[in-house]
């Protein structure tokens, strides 16, 4: 994979894979050949907190595109995942249950959440963010937050 | 090399952070075993005297075994115990408490909500069972 894209706001670091697209709400998709990975940006792990809880919809599901296939607690806020993209749940990640806390220490390896088969990823795929325009989001995100405060 | 009053008490540190609902458990927590559960084997030991050097603070705790009740993964609370010079036996992270008792979710900072106040007491439990079993297994060791 290439470096990541970076910034630092006050004494956080935050970073943006660059191999993948993004939802609006900060979920990552990669394609892994017919089948996508899904999992929590490194800003929105961030910005969410320690993990307490991730809870996922079963193997087997069907999912809309924006339905929600799971939710993460943490300790600071309860996130309901929207789906980036429609299909059928094919594996969540066995890690989870027993250690949710991969999502805030790998967000962009271990931790990611589900992987699914699309229904219609050509259309879905254009709802979603490259990652040169996600980290401007999300800088202008951040710095705007700072400056704020 | 410091010895250790360790048949007589622990120290009990807890995480320092305000405005943070799970170090405010950790606190809650501590105040339940040191003026409740344990008092008269426990000796709570505010994480600020340890950060500003305060040298009674620091002599007791590198002479009494310590139990450490971190709020986040930063783990100040073990991490300055370690740099005083102490010795941490055991060390709770409230996160993983809350996992263990996930029906207690704590909210709250100046004052914990309900979940807050039974998430504090079950941790508070674990801790003086620990205080029980280190000072009855090492004074066992010390009284033959």
């Amino acid at each position: 994979m290439d470096e990541y894209l970076t910034f630092q706001v006050d004494k956080f670091n935050f970073r943006v894979a660059p191999d993948r697209l993004y939802s609006r709400n900060g979920l990552w998709v990669k394609p892994e050949g017919q089948h996508l990975r899904v999992g929590l940006s490194d800003y929105l792990q961030q910005r969410s907190g320690d993990v307490a809880f991730a809870e996922l919809k079963p193997v087997g599901t069907v999912v809309g595109r924006q339905d929600e296939f799971g939710t993460i607690e943490t300790i600071k806020v309860n996130i309901g995942l929207p789906a980036p993209a429609g299909g059928k749940i094919i594996e969540i990640n066995p890690m989870l249950e027993e250690a949710p806390e991969k999502i805030n220490l790998d967000p962009y390896g271990d931790g990611w959440l589900v992987v699914i088969i699309p229904v219609d990823w050509e259309a879905d795929q254009h709802s979603l963010l490259t990652p040169e325009t996600y980290f401007g989001n999300i800088l202008r995100e951040a710095e705007g937050e700072a400056s704020d405060q | 090399m410091t010895e250790r009053n360790v048949e007589t008490e622990v120290v009990i540190v807890p995480c320092s952070g305000i405005g943070k609902t799970y170090g405010t458990v950790s606190r809650e927590a501590s105040y339940i075993v040191t003026e409740d559960l344990q008092p008269t084997k426990t000796c709570l030991v505010a994480l600020s005297r340890l950060v500003l050097g305060d040298e009674e603070t620091l002599q007791h705790v590198a002479g009494h075994p310590a139990i450490t009740i971190d709020g986040c993964k930063l783990a100040c609370a073990t991490k300055m115990v370690l740099k005083s010079g102490g010795e941490v036996v055991k060390n709770y992270a409230v996160l993983d408490v809350y996992r263990q008792y996930r029906q207690f979710k704590p909210q709250g900072i100046a004052s914990l909500n309900e979940g807050g106040e039974l998430l504090a007491q079950a941790l508070a439990q674990e801790i003086a069972q620990q205080v029980d079993e280190l000072l009855s297994g090492r004074g066992g060791d010390e009284n033959g």
